[in-house]
């Protein structure tokens, strides 16, 4: 391993996974409507951290706390805490959270991701490229960022 | 003489000049055949040993060396002398020869009869005359196999030749590239270091000569005839090089070396011969090499991305600390084991008190692994880390942060017992036996949930530590366990309380009796009312849930036989004022109630105690009430007993069936013969609260009908149906006959399946013979006119009698069975019967929960349905074609319920031939047919027939389209069966991809969440179809761009 | 007042991707669509109905973000993601691939022609104009370029927040003003009839009017000032606005996926304009609205486009 590709942030802490959620008898209702709800999205975001061979909920960088969703409102936003303040992978993780819920929510959804204010040096910035929709298209045209952020959606099959 | 003399000349003759191979099989022949002799055979190459041309001796030498190979068994002491003499001789010969007359030294060197002194002056030859490393790979091959042959065979001797056989090895191998050559010398280079020979003043040598292929760097070539792997040599060389402590001083330094490469494999090898290395050491041995190693231990743990390697890195600390442990016994120096362990914690310690706990795990990890290594360790360390760590813990005020200290506690605590030696021995967190109570017991009164689940965890470590927990720290623990159990919402921590309790109980019963159990009792016997107005705490948990945590707690703690006799009368109790209507408990709690009676039986030890408690207490005061309910009817109040439910009586049937399957055979076979009493004879003497009727007939139709006695013959089931097959069944054929009739002629359908269930468990245990022909001929006969005369009224009895008796037979293998399934077959096409057959036989190939299973003993043969299948798969496929259009979906329901069960490799094999029939069943309009089929596609379509690529275009439409199925569980399996697809070819999947995306946006946008979920992985997974990335290893450095624009 | 906005027609323009931009030809008798299809497609008018009469494909390798006809209705320029802009020469019914210019090193995501028909502008991520020459002016990507309705001056709009005015001087093209009050990434922008006036639509969900006035000396470059903001009426970023030459109008789109159109005041004073929400759908389209173009001969004739890949056309109806 090169000095150069040393990883950034070595040693993240790890927090215990949250568990499956519990299946509820409303859910087990065929006639009943189960509105998507924070859990739900939190349970979608389970992306694979670009750095490390953990789930991205593993690292709290997405927290249930800091996902909202309206489902009446068809409006999710999220936000997200990088491991550490200046981890420059953190336009990247934006970004499979966010084609991740592209790729996830019904086309109604208005999607904001965000990091979480506060906890990155260059937050206005990477906020600002995430929201523009222009540039998450192109991005996603470009083929070698597609197979980093397809890579951390990939889901892992032990 | 002279005859055989021309034959041998001539032999010789063919062989050297003409150049005949085949000769000398011949020749070697006539020397095993006593024919000529060796020494005869020396004589006659004369000629061509003295030729003066190399070629034509080297022929001559073959000649000789290929017979010898032959027949190296049959030689005499005094040939083989003559024949070394002459092949050390030889050896000085002109190069062409070497080949021939090494592989004749190697014949010679397997002769039982080699004179002493021979092998010696052998080898002085061979590594005076031969420079190993010049000659063609086998020969160097034949070199190394003379020397293992000798070192087998003549080890003194070897020995005797001092250091100069370790120095001619040596030099034989040094170079050799060859990795088969290698295996031999590395094989070599052991012997020499296990067997003690005298490495004199060339140990660094041989050293220096193996250890230079560290670390192992070889790929095999593909279609390697030879088969050696990497691994082979890694094993190889380790066990050279971690062979002998001689080698430490040289060892240790290339493997700090090579750690520092950046090459994984040649990390984790060297960590792990570091393992094997130290385990052979002395702490003197590694002294001076202690820091260096520290360092790149720690440098490993603390930077490494690989799981493997830490793992490996934290073995290799355990097994350095373990040496040095060992060492310190016999040693009166310097405490090498502190000086090493206060090196770790200098380097370690501060990282469990850092304000950021970013490097809390690796140190811990450290810690740990020296922790584990011996007990001796585990003392130095606890006493330096758990003051910190407990001083931590109450200095820090975030949640997450105390769950991590608290979890590395725990870590600490289970190391200490891997190493502990002895279970008598006194648990080393004495000293902190108060501080870590304390801990523990502030951890479980927090609301952070995962805090909770790790204390409780904490807390049974604590409790497993031999002495440690007082009697007051456990009833404190009892308390805490208690109020989490009756307050906690969060089911993850009522959970961990549960199994916490489980544990305790186990090792402190007399406090779960005295403390625990009254108390649960307590709060379940209260009425919510009372609560409402004494209890704000608990207000927002329902008294219903209160009692449920309390009810699978009594079921935990019970595993001491003491525990057992306290709780279950608590839990009969439940049911007894259940049914008296004193206390008001639900229906679902009583079955709660008996599912823990149930789960005791399964877990309890099978001994005469809890047996009697069982069968003497348990089953006749179940039975009692179950009775008093039944006779009582829906009584003159109107209220009914919660114990003539269906449910609350099948959960009684687990709890019979449970303890007369596993529970004391002999009381069980006591517990039949009452049971059978009961319902033939009316009695009721065993009974407890005796106050019943004396003519109680409970399997005779009585004039008015009673449903609710009628349904009691469950209970029989489970008193009989359970028992081991070598205990018997008293008054059998009078029991049969009445089940029969019960189950032919009775309106009540849990009574008439049950009784017919009850018939079946029965005859799948009679023994094999004329009685038992008889007995099913009879009642086929009875059952199949009932279904022929399509007017009668009890056809729907019949074809349930019809189907239990056709699956207690199928399991067992009787031939008999194949009437029953035929018949099963002819009714698929019946007008009223038709869609139960169907669903029959998936009754026939799935598992029963209380009757014909294994747990039951029933005569079960592993491969029934494989079997069934492949008898009846055709006779399904023709009945499918044959059928009138509406009959159809019979066929396909049948089909799909039985494909389903069968075994996945069965399915793959058989299915090619029904793709067809499945394909068609998935367009059929009944969603439990589209169910069943999907449900049995689905595992298939993870390594999917040839046949199935072929239908691809099919399948997705049929599979799209049940996507917007109005049925949930339809649209579920089939967005299941499109995510298994999306792992199929690319390039044969890929065509589909853009029709897949579109139709699954639509379900993303579903009512039901289960739906949506399968939506959004499925859907996940197609996108990445084709994609870049998708598949594909995930590499770093592509992660430099990113939406930056240039 | 009666004042509405009617539907006339919805077409699915771009199945299964999303319609970017949408471009009336000067007789206002095509409309050309493009979008994340690669493909550009030509719409007209049959009787009642529009069809499409020609689809532009393998010009692009990438999403075609925007389209442009030439000011004589014979050319069509398309801007690419795949870093080229196509010139494309109607010939009879159809269209043909003239020139490729190649030259941009990022995605280029706005084209847009001289009223002269002689000069065409196109821009890539990094503020680059091709052609002729090539000004730097914007520290981040350049979103919309829009000419003068009759001089040879540029404005351009960027996710720096800002806007650029630039004129040609010996030769050169060079910014001569910089309009700073956007708070967020400037998406859209439209000239008055006159071209004294300009309109800017931002991601900080306002939308502002700017007036060039004379420089107090009298000499040297004019200025521009923001005469008025439009805020309160759109839920999330206005991706584009439209100026009709013809009737005034302002119509905005929006990624709360409404269209809106806006009316000013007449008897305002011209240097605080008053402008009055006439007219809006809420859910003009099934998602964001990226796109507004006011038809250039019909007034009150309103084509949309929309991520959901549709395009619509309303009926912008004036007072009785």
């Amino acid at each position: 391993m090169s000095a150069g590709s040393r990883l950034e942030n070595a040693n993240p802490t790890i927090f215990q996974r949250s568990g499956e959620r519990l299946l509820t008898a409303t859910e087990e209702d065929e006639d009943a409507h189960d509105p998507i709800d924070d859990r739900e999205i939190f349970d979608i975001l389970s992306i694979n951290d670009p750095e490390h061979p953990l789930s991205l909920e593993d690292l709290n960088v997405v927290e249930q706390v800091r996902v909202k969703v309206d489902d009446a409102e068809s409006s999710v936003g999220v936000e997200f805490t990088p491991t550490i303040p200046h981890c420059s992978m953190a336009t990247l993780i934006g970004l499979s959270i966010k084609v991740k819920l592209l790729r996830s929510l019904p086309d109604r959804f208005k999607i904001d991701v965000q990091i979480t204010p506060g906890s990155h040096a260059s937050e206005e910035a990477v906020n600002k490229q995430l929201a523009d929709k222009e540039r998450v298209a192109a991005a996603l045209e470009n083929s070698s960022l597609l197979e980093v952020v397809n890579q951390c959606l990939t889901s892992r099959s032990i | 003489m002279a005859a055989d003399s021309s034959l041998l000349l001539s032999l010789v003759e063919e062989y050297v000049s003409g150049l005949q191979d085949s000769k000398a099989k011949d020749t070697a022949t006539g020397v095993k055949d006593g024919e000529f002799t060796v020494l005869q055979l020396v004589e006659a190459l004369g000629l061509s040993l003295t030729s003066s041309q190399p070629h034509t001796r080297a022929r001559g030498v073959q000649l000789l060396s290929e017979v010898l190979h032959e027949c190296y068994g049959n030689l005499t002491e005094r040939e083989v002398e003559v024949l070394i003499a002459f092949y050390e001789n030889r050896l000085k010969d002109h190069y062409v020869i070497t080949p021939s007359v090494l592989q004749g030294l190697r014949a010679l060197t397997k002769c039982a009869a080699l004179p002493p002194g021979s092998a010696v002056s052998m080898l002085r030859s061979l590594f005076q005359d031969v420079h190993v490393q010049s000659l063609m790979l086998a020969e160097r091959s034949c070199v190394y196999s003379m020397l293992i042959n000798l070192m087998e065979t003549r080890e003194a001797e070897l020995k005797g030749l001092g250091a100069d056989f370790v120095f001619g090895f040596v030099q034989s191998m040094d170079g050799e590239r060859d990795p088969r050559n290698l295996l031999l010398a590395f094989q070599i280079a052991k012997s020499i270091i296990h067997r003690g020979y005298d490495l004199g003043k060339f140990t660094e040598e041989l050293f220096e000569v193996t250890s230079c292929y560290f670390p192992i760097d070889f790929t095999p070539p593909s279609n390697d005839p030879h088969g050696i792997t990497k691994e082979d040599l890694i094993e190889a060389l380790r066990a050279v090089l971690s062979g002998t402590p001689k080698f430490a001083e040289f060892v240790l330094p290339l493997i700090i070396e090579k750690l520092d490469s950046d090459v994984q494999s040649a990390k984790l090898d060297s960590l792990q011969t570091l393992t094997s290395c130290v385990s052979q050491y002395e702490h003197k041995d590694l002294a001076e090499f202690l820091e260096g190693l520290w360092t790149s231990l720690r440098r490993e743990v603390f930077q490494t991305s690989s799981e493997r390697i830490e793992c490996a890195g934290l073995a290799a600390l355990t097994a350095l600390t373990s040496c040095l442990s060992r060492s310190v016994l016999n040693s009166d120096s310097e405490d090498s084991l502190s000086t090493f362990l206060d090196l770790v914690l200098t380097d370690c310690k501060h990282h469990l008190c850092e304000p950021d706990l970013k490097l809390v795990w690796p140190s811990a990890k450290l810690l740990q692994a020296a922790c584990s290594a011996s007990s001796r360790a585990s003392h130095i360390i606890t006493a330096a880390v758990m003051p910190a760590l407990v001083e931590q813990y109450s200095s820090r005020t975030q949640c997450s942060h105390r769950r991590t200290l608290l979890e590395v506690v725990l870590r600490f605590i289970q190391s200490v017992t891997s190493s502990q030696s002895s279970e008598n021995e006194e648990s080393m967190f004495l000293a902190f036996r108060q501080s870590l109570c304390d801990m523990v017991f502030s951890a479980l009164s927090e609301t952070n949930s995962s805090l909770q689940i790790t204390a409780t965890t904490t807390l049974t470590s604590l409790a497993q530590q031999t002495g440690l927990l007082l009697d007051a720290d456990i009833e404190l623990a009892v308390d805490h366990l208690t109020r989490l159990l009756l307050t906690e919402e969060d089911e993850k921590v009522s959970v961990a309380v549960v199994s916490c309790a489980g544990a305790l109980a186990e090792l402190h019963p007399t406090i779960f009796i005295s403390k625990f159990i009254p108390r649960l009792k307590k709060e379940m016997f209260s009425e919510p009312m009372d609560q409402d107005n004494n209890r704000e705490a608990s207000e927002k948990h329902s008294h219903h849930a209160v009692r449920q945590q309390c009810l699978s707690a009594l079921a935990a703690v019970s595993i001491r036989p003491s525990v057992v006799q306290e709780s279950t009368p608590v839990l009969l109790e439940v049911l007894s004022s259940a049914h008296a209507g004193s206390v008001g408990f639900s229906v679902e709690e009583v079955v709660l109630a008996c599912r823990s009676l149930q789960k005791i039986a399964e877990q309890v030890q099978d001994t005469e105690e809890t047996g009697r408690c069982f069968h003497e207490l348990i089953i006749p005061r179940l039975l009692s009430l179950a009775l008093q309910a039944a006779l009582q009817g829906e009584g003159s109040s109107g209220r009914r007993s919660p114990l003539v439910e269906e449910v609350v009586l099948s959960a009684v049937v687990s709890v019979i069936g449970t303890s007369c399957s596993r529970l004391q055979p002999k009381l069980a076979e006591q517990t039949a013969a009452r049971a059978v009493s009961l319902f033939l004879d009316g009695d009721v003497s065993f009974l407890p609260d005796n106050s019943f009727p004396s003519h109680i007939q409970l399997l005779k139709q009585p004039q008015r009908e009673s449903w609710s006695q009628l349904q009691m013959v469950c209970l029989l089931m489970g008193c009989v149906c359970s028992l081991p097959r070598s205990v018997a069944v008293p008054q059998i054929e009078q029991l049969l006959s009445q089940l029969e009739e019960m189950s032919c002629t009775c309106t009540h359908p849990l009574s008439y399946t049950s009784a017919a269930k009850c018939f079946a468990g029965l005859v799948n245990k009679q023994s094999q013979g004329d009685s038992l022909d008889s007995l099913i001929q009879r009642t086929m006969k009875r059952v199949c006119g009932e279904l022929d005369s399509t007017s009668s009224p009890t056809r729907s009895q019949a074809f349930t009698l019809m189907i239990w008796v056709a699956k207690g037979l199928l399991l067992r293998y009787h031939p008999l069975s194949t009437a029953l399934t035929d018949k099963l077959f002819s009714l698929l096409d019946d007008a009223d019967l038709g869609s139960m057959a169907a669903e029959g036989f998936s009754l026939l190939m799935s598992d029963s929960a209380d009757v014909l299973n294994r747990g039951c003993h029933a005569d079960l043969r592993i491969m029934y349905r494989q079997r069934f299948f492949s008898e009846n798969s055709a006779k399904l496929v023709q009945g499918f074609n044959a059928a009138p259009q509406e009959k159809k979906s019979n066929y396909l329901k049948a089909l799909s319920n039985i494909v389903n069960k069968l075994p996945k490799q069965v399915q793959i094999t058989e299915l090619p031939a029904l793709l067809n029939l499945l394909l068609e069943a998935l367009s059929c309009p009944d969603q439990g047919v589209q169910l069943s089929t999907l449900s049995c596609l689905e595992p298939v379509l993870i390594d999917p027939p040839p046949a199935l690529i072929q239908q691809l275009e099919a399948l997705f439409s049929r599979l799209l389209a049940l996507v917007s199925s109005p049925t949930m569980s339809v649209k579920i399996t089939s967005l299941r069966c499109i995510h298994a697809l999306s792992r199929l070819p690319t390039h044969e999947i890929f065509p589909f991809r853009a029709r897949v995306l579109k139709a699954l946006a639509r379900p993303l946008d579903d009512k039901k969440r289960r739906v949506r979920s399968e939506a959004v992985l499925a859907r996940g997974e197609w996108y990445l179809v084709g994609s870049p990335g998708g598949s594909c290893l995930y590499s770093h450095e592509r992660t430099n761009e990113n939406l930056e624009q240039h | 007042m009666k004042q509405a906005l009617t539907l006339l027609h919805r077409l699915s323009a771009h199945p299964d991707s999303r319609c970017w931009y949408v471009s009336w030809n000067p007789s206002g008798t095509l409309l050309a669509s493009c979008g994340g299809d690669k493909a550009i497609r030509i719409w007209g008018r049959e009787g009642d109905s529009w069809i499409c009469k020609t689809v532009l494909q393998d010009g692009h390798q990438r999403t075609v973000r925007k389209v442009a006809w030439s000011p004589c209705g014979n050319y069509l320029a398309s801007a690419s993601f795949d870093a080229t802009t196509c010139i494309w020469k109607k010939k009879d019914n159809d269209f043909e691939s003239l020139t490729v210019l190649e030259g941009h090193e990022n995605e280029v995501k706005c084209v847009a022609w001289a009223p002269s028909g002689n000069l065409l502008a196109t821009l890539d991520e990094e503020d680059e104009y091709e052609c002729v020459t090539v000004v730097n002016s914007h520290t981040q990507d350049v979103k919309h370029v829009v000419w003068h309705p009759t001089e040879e001056l540029l404005a351009s709009a960027s996710y720096d927040n800002n806007i650029c005015i630039y004129r040609e001087e010996d030769d050169d093209w060079e910014c001569r003003a910089t309009l700073q009050g956007h708070t967020a990434t400037v998406w859209g922008l439209a000239f008055d009839r006159t071209g004294q006036r300009l309109a800017s639509s931002s991601d900080d969900r306002t939308v502002k009017i700017w007036k060039e006035f004379p420089n107090e000396a009298g000499q040297g470059d004019s200025s521009w000032k923001c005469i008025c903001t439009l805020s309160g009426y759109h839920g999330r970023t206005v991706y584009d606005i439209a100026w009709c030459r013809l009737t005034g109008a302002l119509a905005t789109a929006s990624g709360d996926d409404a269209v809106r159109v806006f009316k000013e005041d007449e008897s305002a004073d011209p240097d605080q304009p008053v402008f009055s929400l006439a007219a809006q759908v809420t859910k003009a389209h099934d998602q964001d609205v990226n796109c507004v173009a006011w038809n250039p001969k019909e007034a009150g004739l309103l084509a949309t486009c929309s991520d959901d890949g549709d395009f619509a056309i309303w009926r912008f109806q004036e007072e009785e």
